[in-house]
């Protein structure tokens, strides 16, 4: 029993980061109902930069961070004006597709950049954790956990305490609706970018300062992990995100302690395809699953 | 008050508006008719600057407006209840409103405050509504909230697409008795209807549209003496 | 032809099916992540058939197809009502389960003295068909072109023919596809399995060209390049996919001079292109205009 909760505490404390690379993937796809594979890669490239900074200049953590989330941004915004924004409204496979090329160059931008396979990448914390009862607490783990729960409560006042929050809401809604409220859903669409860049960029920073490495297949796995979180929950739904990250920070250590390595990924897939095969809207997603899917095949 | 001449839209190579003229006098009701596919709704949003037209021009008060923004047509004083209302299904009432105050909600925090107040004056059953999410309201509500939304941007011009679409006569009245007051107050009314009896009890001008082109205008004491388009677009004897 | 020559023009050939295969998921409005799964599976099927267990060749290609189609058979029957993104990420999960699963099967049997067969993570070694009949790369190139030229047939074939034009219109407006009595679902899942039959051709044909397989191979990469390759090609018909091959590793793997900076050059240009053409090179309203300058010539 002892296992089964310490496990289940490390399971939430990971998945807290996979939320938040679920929640960029939500942000995004709410608000212009296409998706964009380059999410994890951008992070990746975010993250080169900042191991760059720390391995040519030793740069404090504090750098690194602030160097890893401007980076993603600044990737981030590139991937919106060229697979986005570019192209026309529609054409959601095109996008996609677009977005897949431009992961491939961001994963050759990453081996020139830095040449090696494995990167180190520097740690938070010199201690190791904290102990309350028979439960170990890790330190990474208790940071990204708490990031987390803070950038959910910050993303929560956004979106429903500001103007930009309101329009963010309305363009994912109906984009033609809030056009006519004099809202530029192609302004709000970079915004959104741009957020989800910043907590993409952020949850990347706190996933590698726990592995203290960083190697370029970052970028296809926070894509996946994102992915599969985001459906999990439900598409474009921010609870949805939350819940969905959780459930499969929690099933991956289950079947990694009680299983082995080995099934720590096919759990993750098998679950996610169970899902989908019973409750296509996912988890949280209920009826919304029709419309998005309408919504995405007008290509 | 609003003057469009030679309007011509396309989208693609179909050109949907082949040189529209007309004007809406300050203070009016100014009614569009037309059947299905001529153009009516490619007119409003040409000229709320939601389309670009090809050429032609669109003014307001002798301000060219022609192909800016819609936030610019909307400071203008154009506002637009679009055609199935359109509401923001997963907002509650009063953030609909917000949104309809959108281009000065950070400036004009107060006057917003206060024009929310005033809808709620208007549409005392918006305001029994207003944390109720407006996918629940009932279509009547909806168009009424569509109404009050684009009443937050204080227009001079208020465009109306099609508003009795789909609703109870007994809601059509009302929803026509808020046009009248609506009017009553200043406001100039664009009113696109396909229920043209109606329409022409209340309004002071009409335009026929057909194929993107005007083909007839006048008062609606005018129509009565024309055969041809009492058969064609209002079926019997205006009364 | 030079050693070099030969075995990109076969790779082209081979990632051609996985193209063509992912091209026929898109003409009836869907996408797939995970069509090396198919490829993977005729691979292994083929590989085992020949290796493991003594069959001709030509029985082996069969047996890895239509395994192949059994199996996008039975994941498309389940995952039939998912549409849009829903599908597409139900795809990559069949195929990244049996990418992992594959890590995981032993089934080692003694041949002639030694063990052969699917070694887990290990791999598949020793399929040896072309080293014991004396095949060399050259014929095997035309054995490739010669079945990939027969699907592409079957495929032009198909689409001038009444089902083409039923495959397509569930593709464009599945309710309009409805309303003209077409079962749109039985279209996807005749599409569906028939992509898998494509695919699994290709893989049996890799397993036996590159003589060792591994799970690996088969991983989402794959299964997206050939899904880009489609997109690339043209959506409009089915020489698009070709097309978008033959750019990629055809011309790009020939300019020397961009080698190590290939994918940012790739990349661009792809971006490009997807901005000016949304639908692909051959998109329908292309494909169209072609064939009526055609006819009046």
């Amino acid at each position: 029993m002892v296992d089964f909760i310490q496990t289940t505490i490390d399971g939430l404390s990971i998945g807290s980061a996979y939320s938040l690379i679920a929640l960029g993937f939500t942000l995004v796809f709410g608000v212009m109902r296409r998706i964009n594979l380059s999410y994890g890669p951008s992070i990746m490239l975010g993250a080169f930069a900042g191991t760059w900074i720390f391995v040519t200049l030793d740069a404090q953590p504090w750098l690194v961070a602030a160097v890893t989330v401007a980076g993603t941004v600044a990737v981030g915004v590139y991937v919106e004006r060229v697979c986005f924004w570019a192209i026309r409204r529609d054409a959601a496979i095109a996008s996609m597709v677009s977005s897949f090329v431009i992961w491939m160059q961001l994963e050759e931008v990453a081996t020139i950049l830095l040449p090696g396979r494995t990167y180190p990448f520097p740690e938070l914390f010199r201690t190791g954790g904290v102990e309350i009862g028979p439960y170990f607490f890790r330190m990474e783990y208790v940071t990204t956990l708490t990031v987390a729960i803070l950038v959910l409560v910050m993303l929560r006042l956004l979106l429903f305490k500001t103007r930009f929050g309101l329009a963010l809401r309305a363009v994912s809604e109906n984009p033609a609706a809030a056009a006519y409220m004099g809202i530029r859903p192609g302004r709000v669409i970079f915004r959104a970018f741009v957020l989800a860049s910043l907590i993409g960029g952020i949850a990347g920073y706190l996933l590698l300062a726990a592995d203290q490495q960083v190697t370029p297949y970052f970028g296809l796995w926070a894509t996946f992990k994102g992915l599969i979180a985001m459906m999990l929950g439900g598409m474009g739904s921010i609870p949805g995100a939350v819940v969905g990250g959780l459930i499969l920070g929690v099933i991956e250590s289950q079947t990694q302690w009680y299983l082995g390595n080995a099934y720590k990924d096919l759990s993750s897939y098998l679950v996610l395809f169970m899902v989908l095969v019973l409750r296509p809207g996912g988890l949280l997603g209920q009826g919304i699953a029709e419309r998005e899917a309408q919504a995405f095949r007008r290509i | 008050m609003l003057e469009v001449r030679d309007l011509v839209t396309a989208y693609g190579t179909i050109e949907a508006l082949k040189g529209v003229t007309l004007s809406a006098k300050q203070g009016e009701i100014t009614c569009i008719l037309g059947p299905n596919g001529a153009g009516k709704t490619t007119l409003m949003y040409s000229i709320a600057c939601i389309l670009k037209p090809v050429s032609g021009s669109v003014k307001v008060n002798d301000t060219e407006i022609t192909g800016t923004s819609a936030p610019h047509a909307l400071r203008c004083g154009i506002a637009l209840v679009p055609e199935n209302r359109l509401v923001f299904h997963s907002m509650s009432v009063e953030e609909n409103l917000m949104a309809g105050a959108y281009t000065r909600l950070s400036s004009d925090r107060a006057g917003v405050q206060a024009d929310i107040d005033n809808a709620y004056a208007r549409f005392p059953s918006l305001k029994d509504r207003r944390a109720q999410i407006a996918g629940t309201l009932s279509g009547g509500e909806q168009q009424m909230l569509a109404v009050a939304r684009a009443m937050m941007s204080r227009p001079k011009i208020l465009m109306m697409d099609e508003p009795s679409l789909g609703l109870a006569p007994l809601i059509v009245a009302e929803i026509f008795s808020i046009i009248r007051q609506l009017n009553d107050e200043g406001v100039s009314i664009v009113l696109v209807e396909q229920n043209a009896h109606k329409a022409l009890q209340i309004a002071n001008r009409f335009y026929l549209l057909d194929q993107g082109r005007v083909t007839f205008s006048g008062t609606p004491g005018e129509i009565g003496e024309d055969d041809f388009i009492q058969r064609a677009y209002l079926g019997s004897k205006v009364a | 032809m030079s050693e070099y020559a030969i075995s990109v023009a076969s790779n082209m050939g081979m990632i051609a099916f996985v193209a063509l295969s992912a091209y026929v998921i898109l003409v009836v409005g869907e996408i797939s992540f995970g069509q090396q799964a198919y490829f993977g599976i005729g691979a292994y099927m083929s590989g085992a058939a020949t290796a493991m267990w003594g069959w001709p060749f030509g029985l082996a290609l069969a047996v890895g197809s239509l395994s192949a189609a059994a199996a996008a058979f039975a994941i498309g029957a389940l995952t039939i009502r998912l549409r849009g993104l829903y599908f597409a990420i139900s795809t990559l999960c069949f195929a990244e389960m049996l990418r992992l699963w594959l890590n995981s099967v032993h089934v080692r049997v003694e041949v002639d003295g030694e063990m052969v067969g699917p070694d887990g993570a290990e791999g598949f070694g020793d399929i040896r068909w072309i080293f014991e009949n004396d095949v060399t790369p050259l014929e095997f190139m035309f054995i490739i072109y010669g079945l990939l030229g027969a699907v592409l047939a079957f495929l032009l074939l198909v689409e001038r023919s009444r089902l083409g034009a039923a495959l397509r219109m569930v593709g464009q407006d599945p309710l309009l596809a409805r309303s003209q009595g077409i079962d749109a679902s039985a279209c996807k899942l005749l599409a569906v399995m028939f992509a898998g039959l494509i695919a699994g051709l290709g893989g049996g044909l890799y397993a036996h060209f590159a003589t060792y397989i591994e799970p690996n191979v088969f991983n989402v990469m794959l299964g997206v390049h050939g899904l880009a390759y489609g997109l690339i090609g043209g959506l409009g018909t089915a020489l698009g996919p070709i097309i978008g091959v033959v750019l990629d590793i055809g011309f790009l793997e020939g300019i020397r001079a961009i080698q190590g900076y290939r994918m940012i050059v790739f990349g661009g240009l792809v971006a490009i292109l997807l901005i000016v053409m949304p639908r692909g090179i051959l998109d329908e309203t292309r494909v169209y205009r072609i064939k009526r300058w055609m006819r009046r010539t």
